[in-house]
């Protein structure tokens, strides 16, 4: 009964969020919500199948340049290049599975880390998909009458709703939806599967699991929405460069999906709201001298706390943000 | 011919750097089951320390070398006991996070503290070289072949010949034995982190040696050693020293050869082309060895 | 009716032979245990049988059809069900949870189809068989309980509901009453017992624990460093002198010579 008023609280305070929010902090939370939509996916395959992937930021990429090729370049609606992203992603997932079929923990590790710059270096060389190190424009969503671009305001009633706006209700609806998605997942008899292979990998086995099945099903999931994710990302950017989709990006998810609390529902938009809100906060603490005064880089201090952050949680609470406010289920006698 | 020889020079004395921190890499992995993915950052660290002590404080070379050398010592002991100690027995996957949430802060705080600029590594050699046979030899690259040969066999003999070899073996093997026969198991654990820590300010000396320097980027030079690790085989000393060569001269003779079809830059991947390429064929390496489960 | 059947079977790690010349077979419906002191091969026996190590030499044979081409993932739909000495339940899974994987070989949704919420329908019949394994070993109440959060007795029981929840023909039972005190012991015997009354298993258990095994099993092997001794049925072991002499040395007959001098 709690947990239903909390979630409609929260569902509320969502709902309502861009109208008390300026431009610039809306900005952030719609990050923050993008981001989450691909959190939810690494939670999955690190979450519950306890999988180690430091490729995230591939399978966003993957997303991305998927929904510019078919947006923008080939004007496609939002309602197919958004779904084709993650499709795409979801497929190079689906590839990779097999390779972690083989390599126990860390060789997985390593493996999804030369994913990424093998990415990278593909992405700064094909120039005709990604433009090359200079980067390249991505599409705003057009979803029939209604258009995503810097400037456009679409009138409800009394209210407006600008750009920012648009890209937050979608990113939310779309986030909604990966959530249910995952939480059906872990309900059933997939998501227990992930959670024994994770456990007892061998015991699994021989009970009956197919770990190859549910490794692959699970890399695929999670590449799913991390395209979807990228796709929205980059589209709500408008341009970037490949430098966007390193190691460190998918160290950032790996925070979010830590810091939030692995395997939990409510995790992924917890870490997404710590980590990827940070670089904002950092920049507007009064404290910290700016790069231009001489002092450290954003980026430098967020890094040193993504670091921080992630160690402090895996030893002091291992179970995350969500962890911090449940105990795990009581016996029910 | 020269340019082959030259290549294939400049490939061996890379790996052997790659060599250096693959066996840090190695060393604390048989003694612990931990990866280390700070190795890379310690590296970094290695390499600003001494720079920092050589050209700001002004100690001689060799000085400014053991300095820095004890510091990340005691910094990878100081990892093990603050934080790894208190993780024991969780599963792997948190303690390979944990190592790369570390390896980040570090990297990013010597950023920090240090600027994005290249550094004077305060080597006596700088660009000195000698020519053999037409083939230029840079005294730095050569002084770091020599010295990783030393390292490497030190750390042979020391395994193999001596009382702490033999206690790195045994935690390796089976901690709770080794601590019930009265072993200083905690010791041996902060021993193994301090040896990680002085073969990776080797290493990110040398690497940082002409024609690098201490510069951020050499964090991402420093990953380029996981592949020869994984390559290698993880836990295998052995291992790391032929995965570390193998991909250093690699990632070299591509940068001469590679044709441009495989874009530009391609030596900086050619690394972990190579290890999946080898992966997929064993999958525990060259030298490793699948882990043995408990039923 | 056989349905299990050992011909000869050796296992050996190296120069070191675990077991061999190891015959013998189960019939439908019988629970049949394996036993002898600490190293007499128990253990590496069980491990062959389900499919973990690889025998020397020998045959096995499950319905007339050969059973050491099976790999280990290929033992449920097999019909084979084995529970863990270690403990092969799942920590942060429910008590629910950890039987419904018992049913994971019967289900047949895949990933897409549970996230987009379609196996409602199977979900609920199979949570349904889930619950009963759960009553028949006595733990409905625990259902929604992290089996970590369960004390050691109660989460080998949770254990044998997940083997019996896979509706295998062959239950294979590695030492459950390992670590457990008299009262826990009881229980778990009363259980095994049940299984093959109630639920007519046929059930192979390997263990230590001789009260346990004379109480419940119609056959009992007894293994000694690694060569079968004996092989009959409680009584028959009971009496057997080889047994008597692995289990307490010499000192019966020396006993024996002590007290007529």
């Amino acid at each position: 009964m709690r947990g239903r008023a909390v979630l409609v609280a929260v569902v509320l305070a969502a709902l309502v969020l861009p109208f008390q929010l300026g431009t610039s902090a809306l900005t952030t939370a719609t990050f923050v919500v993008i981001a989450a939509i691909g959190a939810t996916g690494l939670n999955v395959l690190t979450g519950y199948a306890g999988q180690i992937s430091l490729g995230h930021a591939f399978f966003l990429a993957v997303g991305a340049y998927t929904g510019a090729k078919l947006g923008a370049d080939a004007g496609w609606s939002a309602a197919l290049w958004i779904p084709a992203a993650g499709v795409v992603a979801g497929v190079c997932g689906a590839l990779v599975g097999p390779v972690a079929l083989r390599l126990t923990g860390l060789y997985l590790a390593i493996v999804t880390l030369a994913l990424v710059f093998i990415g990278q270096h593909v992405f700064f060389n094909v120039e005709s998909l990604t433009g090359g190190p200079q980067g390249r424009s991505f599409a705003p969503v057009v979803l029939g009458p209604f258009d995503f671009s810097a400037g456009q305001v679409l009138r409800v009633g009394s209210l407006e709703i600008d750009h920012n706006g648009l890209y937050y209700y979608l990113a939310l609806a779309l986030l909604a939806a990966a959530t249910a998605f995952a939480w059906n997942v872990r309900r059933t008899r997939s998501g227990r599967a992930m959670v024994a292979v994770r456990e007892r990998e061998l015991a699994a086995t021989v009970i009956g699991v197919d770990v190859r099945r549910v490794k692959i099903a699970a890399f695929t999931a999670s590449a799913f929405l991390a395209g979807v994710s990228g796709a929205l990302y980059a589209s709500y950017l408008s341009f970037a460069q490949p430098g966007e989709w390193s190691l460190l990006l998918s160290i950032q998810f790996v925070a979010a999906v830590i810091v939030g609390g692995m395997g939990t529902v409510a995790g992924p938009l917890l870490g997404s709201a710590v980590v990827f809100a940070l670089p904002t906060v950092l920049k507007n603490l009064p404290l910290v001298p700016d790069e231009a005064a001489g002092g450290v880089s954003v980026s430098d201090l967020s890094s040193i706390a993504y670091g921080l952050l992630i160690v402090a949680f895996l030893v002091l609470e291992p179970r995350g943000l969500v962890g911090l406010v449940h105990k795990p289920k009581e016996a029910h006698s | 011919m020269t340019e082959f020889l030259q290549l294939l020079f400049q490939g061996v004395s890379l790996g052997a750097t790659y060599a250096l921190v693959a066996l840090g890499f190695a060393v604390v992995y048989r003694s612990s089951g931990v990866i280390n993915f700070a190795q890379g950052a310690m590296l970094l660290l290695g390499a600003y320390a001494t720079s920092w002590l050589a050209v700001d404080v002004g100690l001689a070379f060799g000085l400014a070398v053991l300095v820095a050398m004890v510091a990340l010592a005691l910094a990878g002991a100081g990892l093990h006991a603050v934080v790894l100690r208190r993780v024991t027995g969780q599963p792997t996957f948190v303690l390979v996070m944990i190592t790369i949430g570390a390896g980040i802060a570090v990297t990013s705080g010597v950023e920090a503290a240090f600027g994005p600029d290249r550094r004077l590594l305060g080597d006596p050699w700088g660009s000195s070289s000698f020519e053999v046979g037409g083939v230029t030899i840079n005294s730095v690259k050569a002084w770091g072949i020599a010295v990783t040969t030393v390292a490497l066999a030190a750390y042979f003999a020391f395994d193999r010949y001596t009382r702490w070899g033999l206690a790195m073996q045994a935690t390796a093997a089976d901690e709770e034995a080794t601590l019930s026969v009265g072993v200083p198991v905690r010791l041996v654990h902060a021993g193994t982190w301090a040896m990680a820590g002085g073969l990776a300010t080797l290493g990110g000396l040398f690497l940082a040696g002409f024609p690098g320097a201490p510069q951020p980027t050499l964090g991402d030079a420093a990953l380029r050693a996981f592949p020869a690790i994984v390559l290698g085989g993880l836990g295998s000393p052995v291992g790391a020293v032929v995965g570390g060569v193998l991909i250093g001269v690699t990632e070299v003779l591509t940068s001469g050869y590679a044709p441009d079809s495989l874009g530009t830059n391609f030596s900086a991947v050619a690394p972990y082309v190579a290890m999946i390429a080898i992966l997929l064929v064993r999958p525990y390496g060259l030298f490793g060895v699948r882990p043995a489960e408990r039923i | 009716m056989s349905l299990l059947d050992v011909r000869d079977l050796a296992l050996r790690f190296g120069a070191v032979t675990a077991f061999e010349g190891v015959s013998f077979d189960v019939r439908r419906g019988e629970l049949f245990a394996v036993i002898g002191p600490n190293g007499a091969g128990k253990s590496s026996l069980f491990n062959a049988l389900s499919r973990v190590y690889e025998p020397a030499s020998g045959s096995v044979q499950l319905d007339g059809r050969d059973y050491l081409r099976l790999r280990p993932h290929q033992l449920a739909a097999t019909g084979v069900a084995r529970s863990f000495q270690n403990l092969g339940i799942f920590p942060h899974l429910t008590a629910l949870e950890n039987v419904l994987v018992g049913r994971h070989h019967l289900m047949r949704c895949g990933v897409l189809r549970d996230g987009l919420g379609l196996g409602r329908r199977e979900e609920r019949q199979h949570r349904e068989a889930a619950l009963d394994a759960l009553a028949f070993v006595g733990l409905e109440r625990c259902a929604g309980t992290e089996v970590q959060l369960l004390p050691y007795g109660l989460r080998k029981r949770v254990e044998v509901a997940r083997c019996l929840a896979m509706e295998p023909r062959l239950m294979l039972l590695d030492e459950p009453v390992a670590g457990m005190n008299a009262a826990e012991r009881a229980e778990i015997a009363e259980l095994v017992g049940r299984l093959r009354t109630e639920r007519d298993l046929t059930v192979l258990l390997v263990e230590h624990d001789m009260g346990m095994v004379m109480q419940v099993a119609d056959r009992i092997l007894v293994l000694d460093f690694g060569v079968p001794i004996a092989l009959g049925t409680p009584a028959e072991i009971q009496a057997d002198e080889r047994v008597i002499r692995a289990y307490l040395g010499e000192a019966p007959e020396a006993t024996r010579t002590e007290v007529r001098a």
